[in-house]
C-alpha cells in the first residue's frame, strides 16, 4: 500500500519499511481523533503517533503551518527543510553550540533539541521573525552597528539568546550577558563585538579602543 | 605607477560591513541554505575502523529504502583500504534526511580489520603499524643548517633547552563543509561553502566531464573555512555524482561528526629546541628537532605551505648558527590542511616559550632579548608600543612571584607573515541612473571582502559605499585566486582600484564632465544615454606588497589550587600596510586572538589508541572558546599606507598562544610547555597531580 | 535517530503502559535525543511525560519543598525564594548546559542522565557500560574520569544537582509500577558503584516523580571547576551543607561530584565537622579525609588538588 511521506511524494510501504526497525510497541491506541488543535495534548493524549508521519501545527512567526513530520523530525530540520526557514542553522545537531536556537514562548531553546511535533502548542519565533514591518529590531540593529558578526553563521542564534535576555532583564550585565550566551558558539572570534552589541541594545553606550597608528608618526 | 588615495574618507573607516543586515535577519543564504526544486539530501557512510581492507559493500537494502533515489560507491568501487576512523566508503541521496539516514544503516560491508597506529610517538616505533604500504610512517628527515651550531653552543654563556608539545587543530568552521548542486540541461549550478569557486568549478568540472563553461560555481555566503574550504572534496565529488545519478539536485553538508573527523587540521609539533646567547643576550645557536602528525598526510612536508608538519626554524629572531632537522610521522587519522597561518603558530609557541626560558637563565626582561635579536624593524616598534600600551614594566615580575593562590603573570611574542596579492579581475557596470554594480569571483568568508571592495569604490568615485552593489562569489564574475594565505585583499583591492579608476575615466569620456565625482556623478552618468558603461579591471603593481610582522602581550591569571587559566587581557600591536576597512580588520584581529586562545587552553583532537576512534568529534570535548572566556582586547594597527593593501588575517592568530604560554610560565614559575594549557597540566607542572599532598 | 512511535502520558499509569518493554519516556529530551542521534539507545516509543499532573510544579513548603520531576533546570535557577533557602541547589541548577538546555531540561532527566565518558558517548565503541567487554578509560583517555569507584566501568557521575540534593538530605519519589518509592539520593545512585551497566538505581519503567528537600535550617553552597568559564563539564563538581551557629558547623554534609560513579560522601568527613569551628584549616582537614580511598587513574591525578581546593571552599562559602 503506498502512502506520501512527508515531502508529499508517494513510497512504497514506508510503513512497512518503518515498521522493520522494529518500532511499534504493543500498546492499543486510544483516540482516533484527527483533528489538530491547539488544545492538542489533551485530544491527543495517550494516542500513539509514527512513526510514519504525522499531521501537525506550528505557530511561527506568528502564523499557523500544517506540516508532516515523522516523531523523530527536529524543530530545526522542520522550520528549514518544510517551512523554507533558514536562518536558524544546523551547526552541531547535538544541543552543544546555539546556532539552531529559536524562541519558544519567548524562552531560547536548542531546535535541534526539540521534537517538531513538540514545538506544537507554543509560540515559536525564529530570526526572521524579529523584523516589524521591514524595519530590524533593536538587537539587530546593534548587531549591524557594532559588527558584531564575521561570516554570519552564528549571528541568528546569538541575536535570539540576547533578545530573549533583553525581554527578561533591560539592563544585563556583561556578566548577565555571558550567562545569556554560554551556550552559542563563534567560530570566526565575534564576541567582544557581540557583547558590545548586547550592551547597545539595552541602550549602553561602549566605547572602541581600537586605533590604527600611522608607523611614520610612531616617535 | 597606480597609488591609493591620500584623501580617504570610507578606506580605513569605521563603515558598517554591507552585507550585515542580510546576516542578522536570516536571509542570507549559504551553500547549506539552498533549497532548489527537487533537491535531495546527501549523506556519506564513513569506516568505522582506523584500518582496514573493505571487499564489499552492499548497497541493495540501502536502495530500497522509500525516499532514496540513488546510492553510489567513493570513487565508484567497494575495494579499499581504509586508513582512518570516518574515511568516506559510499553515499546516498534521498528526500529527506530520515531516509538518508536509514538507508546508511542498511548498507553492509565487508571488511578484514587491519592494525592501525593513532598516536604519533607509537607511530615512530620501528614495530608499529604501518600507515602506508610501501613508506615507512617516519618520512626522510630534512635538515637545515647555518653556520657552526656546535661549537657555537660552546661558546654560550646561557643554554636552556625545552620540549614542546602542540596538539591536532581542528579548523571546526560553523558551517560544515559541503555543497548544494543543481543539473538543469544548460548547465551544473554549485552553491558551495568554499574558499575558492575557481578551484571548485574545475574539480566538479573534472569530476562530472563537463566542460567548465558549463559549471557555474556560487558562494555569496558561506560559513567559515580557516583553510580547510580551498578544493573540492572528496564530499564534493560524492554530492556531484548522486546529483549526476539521481538527475536531480542534491545538498550534501557534512554533520560535525563527518566535519571533526575527514576535512583537516593542523599537524602536532613534538618540538626539541635547544637555544644559546651570550651573556648580553645576543642568540648564538640554536637546534630544534621537530616532527609531528599530518595524519596520513605524511610526507612532503613543506615549510609554511599547505599543511605540512614542519615549521620555520628558528621563528622569527636573528640566529646566525642554527641546525633544524624535522619529519613528518603518518598515523591513522584524518590528514592535515592548511590552517590559518601554517605552522607558524606552533613555530611561534616553541620559539618563543624557550626564549622566555633563556631570559629567565639570563636574568633579563623578556622584551629586552627580544628587541635585542629581532631583525625587524617594525616589529621591534611593534613591541615597544605593545609594551607600552600593554603596561609591561609595571605588570612583570619575577616568574612566580604573586603571593597567593591566583598567580598573575604576563607574556609576549611575535609574528611574520607574508600575505600579498596576485592576479584578479574586476568587472563594473555603471548605469545611466548612477547606480553601480563591482562584480569579481572573489569570496567573503566573514571577512569583509565585500565592504572592503565598496569603501574602496566608495572612495574613488566619491560616493557612499551604500551606493555600490558588490556582487561576489559567482564564477559568472572575473576570476579571483582562492582566500587564502591572507591574500584576497591585498589581490581583490588592485583590482577594485583598476576597474572603478577606468569606469571613472570612461564615464568623465562618455559624459564630457572632466570630474564625475561625488556630487557630478548622477549628472555625469544621465548623460550615458540608454546602454550602461562596463569595463574590465584587473590586479595593478604597486597597490599592495606583502610581509607583516605583528606581536601580542597577554596576561593571565591562574589558579594555582585549581590549575585554572583565565586571559585577563590581550594586546596585539598589527601592521597591515593600508588598512582598507579599519572595522573588519579589527574583527579579524579579535577572531585571530580567540581561536589562538582556543589552541593555547581548550583544543586538541583525542584519539583512542585502542580502537583508533576520534574520541571527541563534537563541540562537547573539542572545546571551542565562548564568551565568558573572553579577555579584554587591546589592538592596535601600524599602518604603512606606501606599502598598499597586506592581509592580516592570519598573522593576527599566530602569537597568541605562545604569549598566554608565556604569561602562565611567568605567573607559576614553572612552565607548562605542551598546548593546550589545560588544569590538568598546569597542576602536574606544579607536582599536584598525585594523590599526595 | 531511529523511527519511533510518540504518544503523550495524562496519568503515571498509562505512561507506564505506553513505555512497554522497548520505550522512553521524553521529558526535556537533551540526553535522550542526544543518545539516539547517536544511535546508542534506539526506543521504540517516546513517551511524553510533560503532562503529568503537578510533574513540573515546584512546590514550597514549611517542612519540605517538593520538586516535580519534570521541573525544569530554568524554573530552579530562575526561583528567588529557593535561592534564598537552598542556594546550593540553585547554583548547581545554575551551572547546568546553557540557558537553552536549562529551558528544557528537567529535574528528573538530570538526575537520571547517562554518563558523559566519550567511549560511552562514542556511537562506534562498545565499552563495557554498553554491555561489551571492556572498560576502554582504564587504559586510555581518562583525565575526566573517576577518582573513587567500586567499578570495573570508571565513568563518573555528571549531574550537577544530585550532588547539591544529596549534600541536603533531600529525597527522590520512584514511581515504580503502581508504587511510589522514596529513596535517598545515594540510593539513587548506589547500584551505579559497582554495576558497570548502571547509570544509577532505576529499573527500566522507573519515573522520577519528585524530589522532597526538607527544610532543616541549613545553609548550602555549591562550586564546580570546569577547564572553559561556561558551558562545560565539571571537572570536579562540589556541595556543601550545614548549620553554622557562633562560626561552628553541624549537621555537616560535603559532597562531590565527577569523582565517583556517584554523588560522592565520606561519613567520616561528616562526622569530624560537627561542631568544629568552620575556617581554612578545618576545611582543609576536611578535605584531605575525603581523598581517603581516592585512586587516581593514569591521567585524573589532578583532580585530587581540585577536590582539595573545591572542599576547602565550598565549606568556606557556608560562612559567608
Amino acid at each position: 500500500m503506498s502512502e506520501s511521506n512527508s515531502n508529499g511524494r508517494f513510497s512504497i510501504s514506508r510503513r512497512s519499511f518503518l515498521k522493520s526497525f522494529g518500532t511499534t510497541a504493543a500498546v492499543a491506541a486510544t483516540a482516533q481523533v484527527q483533528a489538530v488543535t491547539s488544545e492538542l495534548e489533551k485530544v491527543n493524549a495517550e494516542k500513539v503517533l509514527g512513526p510514519e508521519a504525522v499531521p501537525i501545527v506550528l505557530r511561527v512567526n506568528g502564523k499557523s503551518l500544517k506540516l508532516q513530520v515523522e516523531p523523530r523530525v527536529t524543530l530545526l530540520e522542520a522550520l528549514r527543510e518544510q517551512v523554507h526557514l533558514t536562518g536558524a542553522k544546523e551547526v552541531c545537531d547535538r544541543q552543544a553550540c546555539g546556532a539552531c536556537t529559536v524562541l519558544l514562548d519567548n524562552k531560547p531553546v536548542y531546535s535541534c533539541g526539540m521534537l517538531a511535533l513538540e514545538a506544537q502548542g507554543h509560540e515559536i519565533t525564529t530570526v526572521e521573525g524579529l523584523a516589524r514591518n521591514g524595519k530590524m529590531s533593536r538587537v539587530q540593529e546593534a548587531f549591524v552597528d557594532e559588527d558584531a558578526l564575521m561570516c554570519g553563521y552564528c549571528t541568528p542564534g546569538f541575536i535570539m539568546s540576547v533578545s530573549a535576555l533583553l525581554k527578561t532583564n533591560p539592563h544585563p550585565t556583561a556578566a548577565d550577558v555571558n550567562h545569556a550566551c554560554s551556550g552559542n558558539y563563534c567560530r570566526c572570534g565575534t564576541y567582544p563585538r557581540i557583547m558590545k552589541a548586547a550592551m547597545k541594545a539595552a541602550g549602553v553606550a561602549t566605547t572602541n579602543t581600537t586605533e590604527v597608528i600611522s608607523y611614520a608618526k610612531l616617535a | 605607477m597606480p597609488s591609493w588615495p591620500e584623501k580617504r574618507t570610507y578606506i580605513g573607516s569605521h563603515a558598517t560591513r554591507v552585507d550585515a543586515p542580510a546576516k542578522v535577519t536570516g536571509a542570507a543564504k549559504y551553500a547549506s541554505d539552498m533549497q532548489p526544486d527537487g533537491c535531495l539530501i546527501g549523506m556519506i557512510l564513513r569506516s568505522k575502523w582506523a584500518k582496514a581492507k573493505i571487499t564489499k559493500i552492499n548497497l541493495d537494502k540501502a536502495r530500497k529504502v522509500p525516499g532514496i533515489k540513488v546510492a553510489v560507491l567513493r570513487d565508484g568501487t567497494a575495494e579499499r583500504t581504509v586508513r582512518y576512523y570516518g574515511e568516506e566508503l559510499a553515499a546516498v541521496a534521498g528526500d529527506s534526511k530520515q531516509a538518508c539516514m536509514d538507508a546508511l544503516s542498511l548498507i553492509e560491508v565487508e571488511a578484514t580489520e587491519l592494525p592501525f597506529v593513532v598516536n604519533v610517538e607509537e607511530a615512530r616505533e620501528e614495530s608499529a603499524p604501518k600507515v602506508w604500504d610501501d613508506a615507512p610512517n617516519v618520512s626522510k628527515p630534512r635538515v637545515k643548517e647555518q653556520g657552526q651550531v656546535d661549537k657555537a653552543f660552546g661558546d654560550c654563556t646561557a643554554v636552556v633547552e625545552g620540549f614542546f608539545t602542540t596538539p591536532v587543530q581542528i579548523h571546526q568552521p560553523l558551517e560544515t563543509h559541503g555543497n548544494t548542486i543543481s543539473w538543469k540541461d544548460d548547465g551544473v549550478t554549485c552553491w558551495a561553502s568554499t574558499q575558492g569557486i575557481s578551484s571548485v568549478r574545475e574539480g566538479l568540472a573534472g569530476n562530472l566531464q563537463l566542460p567548465q563553461s558549463k559549471v557555474r560555481v556560487i558562494s555569496e555566503f558561506m560559513g567559515g573555512g580557516f583553510g580547510s574550504k580551498l578544493g573540492f572534496g572528496v564530499e564534493g565529488g560524492l554530492a556531484a555524482v548522486l546529483s549526476r545519478e539521481a538527475k536531480a539536485p542534491v545538498r550534501l553538508m557534512l554533520t560535525r561528526f563527518d566535519e571533526s573527523l575527514a576535512v583537516g587540521n593542523r599537524p602536532s609539533t613534538y618540538q626539541k629546541i635547544k637555544l644559546g646567547a651570550s651573556a648580553d643576550g645576543k642568540l648564538l645557536a640554536y637546534e630544534l628537532e621537530n616532527y609531528g602528525t599530518a595524519g596520513i598526510g605524511a610526507g612532503g612536508a613543506t615549510e609554511g605551505g599547505s599543511g605540512g608538519v614542519e615549521i620555520p626554524a628558528p621563528y622569527i629572531y636573528h640566529v646566525p648558527n642554527t641546525r633544524a632537522r624535522q619529519y613528518s610521522v603518518a598515523v591513522d587519522a584524518g590528514s592535515s590542511r592548511a590552517f590559518r597561518a601554517p605552522s607558524h603558530p606552533p613555530a611561534s609557541f616553541g620559539m618563543e616559550s624557550i626564549m622566555d626560558e633563556l631570559a629567565v637563565k639570563l636574568n633579563m626582561d623578556p622584551v629586552e632579548l627580544r628587541l635585542k635579536n629581532d631583525p625587524s624593524e617594525v616589529r621591534q616598534r611593534e613591541f615597544q608600543l605593545g609594551a607600552e600600551r600593554f603596561g609591561w614594566k609595571q605588570k612583570y615580575k619575577k616568574p612566580g612571584s604573586s603571593t597567593g593562590p591566583i598567580k598573575t603573570g604576563v607574556g609576549c611574542a611575535g609574528a611574520q607573515w607574508g600575505g600579498g596579492g596576485r592576479g584578479t579581475k574586476a568587472e563594473a557596470v555603471v548605469n545611466p541612473d548612477g547606480s553601480i554594480e563591482v562584480r569579481c569571483g572573489t569570496q567573503d568568508l566573514g571577512t569583509g571582502t565585500k565592504t572592503v571592495i565598496a569603501v574602496i569604490a566608495a572612495d574613488l568615485l566619491g560616493l557612499k559605499p551604500e551606493q555600490i552593489t558588490v556582487r561576489i562569489g559567482d564564477t559568472q564574475y572575473p576570476p579571483s585566486g582562492g582566500s587564502g594565505g591572507s591574500t584576497t585583499a591585498a589581490s581583490v583591492s588592485p583590482a577594485i582600484y583598476d576597474v572603478c579608476t577606468k569606469a571613472l575615466e570612461e564615464v568623465q569620456k562618455q559624459s564630457g564632465i572632466a570630474d564625475a565625482r561625488g556630487a557630478n556623478w548622477a549628472a555625469a552618468c544621465k548623460k550615458l544615454g540608454v546602454n550602461p558603461v562596463v569595463v574590465q579591471g584587473e590586479w595593478q603593481k604597486g597597490l599592495s606588497s606583502s610581509g607583516v610582522g605583528g606581536v601580542q602581550f597577554a596576561e593571565v591569571e591562574v589558579d594555582t589550587d585549581t590549575g585554572f587559566v583565565k586571559v585577563k587581557k590581550i594586546t596585539c600591536v598589527q601592521d597591515g600596510g593600508l588598512i582598507v576597512s579599519k572595522l573588519t580588520a579589527e574583527s579579524q584581529a579579535n577572531g585571530g586572538i580567540i581561536m589562538g586562545m582556543g589552541y593555547a587552553l581548550y583544543e586538541e583532537r583525542v584519539m583512542d589508541k585502542q580502537t583508533g576512534v576520534m574520541l571527541n568529534p563534537n563541540f562537547e570535548t573539542y572545546k571551542l572558546p565562548g564568551l565568558a572566556d573572553m579577555p579584554e582586547f587591546d589592538v592596535v594597527f601600524l599602518e604603512m599606507p606606501e606599502r598598499g593593501v597586506i592581509g592580516i588575517g592570519e598573522p593576527v592568530t599566530i602569537p597568541t598562544a605562545a604569549a598566554i604560554a608565556n604569561a602562565v610560565a611567568n605567573a607559576i614559575g614553572v612552565r607548562v610547555s605542551s598546548l593546550p594549557i589545560t588544569p590538568q597540566k598546569v597542576l602536574a607542572a606544579l607536582g599536584k597531580d598525585k594523590l599526595s599532598a | 535517530m531511529k523511527p519511533f512511535q510518540y504518544a503523550t502520558a495524562t496519568s503515571a499509569a498509562s505512561a507506564r503502559e505506553l513505555i512497554g518493554d522497548n520505550g522512553a519516556y521524553l521529558a526535556g529530551g537533551n540526553d535522550l535525543l542526544g543518545l539516539m542521534k547517536e544511535q546508542i539507545l534506539n526506543p521504540a516509543i517516546l513517551v511524553n511525560v510533560k503532562s503529568l499532573p503537578g510533574f513540573g510544579a515546584i512546590q514550597p513548603g514549611w517542612k519540605v519543598w517538593t520538586l516535580g520531576g519534570g521541573v525544569t533546570i530554568a524554573d530552579l535557577e530562575d526561583n528567588a525564594e529557593l535561592a534564598k533557602l537552598f542556594p546550593g541547589v540553585q547554583q548547581a541548577a545554575a551551572e547546568v548546559g546553557s540557558r537553552q538546555i536549562r529551558n528544557l531540561a528537567t529535574l528528573g532527566g538530570n538526575l537520571s542522565q547517562h554518563s558523559r565518558c566519550w567511549y560511552y558517548r562514542q556511537r562506534d565503541v562498545l565499552c563495557l557500560k554498553k554491555g561489551g567487554d571492556t572498560c576502554y578509560a582504564r587504559h586510555g583517555e581518562n583525565k575526566y574520569h573517576s577518582l573513587f569507584t567500586g567499578n570495573t566501568c570508571i565513568s563518573p557521575l555528571v549531574s550537577n544537582l544530585a550532588v547539591a540534593l544529596a549534600a541536603l538530605s533531600a529525597t527522590a519519589i520512584i514511581q515504580r509500577g503502581t508504587q511510589q518509592l522514596p529513596v535517598s539520593i545515594p540510593e539513587l545512585y548506589a547500584k551505579a558503584w559497582d554495576n558497570p551497566t548502571a547509570h544509577n538505581s532505576l529499573q527500566p519503567g522507573d519515573l522520577i516523580s519528585q524530589v522532597d528537600i526538607p527544610v532543616q535550617g541549613r545553609r548550602s553552597a555549591y562550586l564546580q571547576v570546569s577547564e572553559k568559564a561556561a558551558f562545560d563539564w565539571a571537572l570536579v563538581s562540589c556541595a556543601a551543607a550545614g548549620r553554622i551557629e557562633a562560626g561552628k558547623i553541624s549537621h555537616a554534609s560535603v559532597v562531590l561530584g565527577a569523582v565517583s560513579p556517584i554523588p560522592y560522601e565520606s561519613a567520616a568527613v561528616h562526622r569530624f565537622l560537627e561542631g568544629k569551628t568552620l575556617d581554612e584549616e578545618t576545611a582543609g582537614k576536611a578535605a584531605d579525609l575525603i581523598l581517603e580511598g581516592a585512586h587516581a587513574q593514569a591521567h585524573n591525578g589532578y583532580k585530587v588538588a581540585i577536590v582539595r581546593a573545591l572542599v576547602r571552599r565550598t565549606l568556606m562559602q557556608l560562612t559567608a
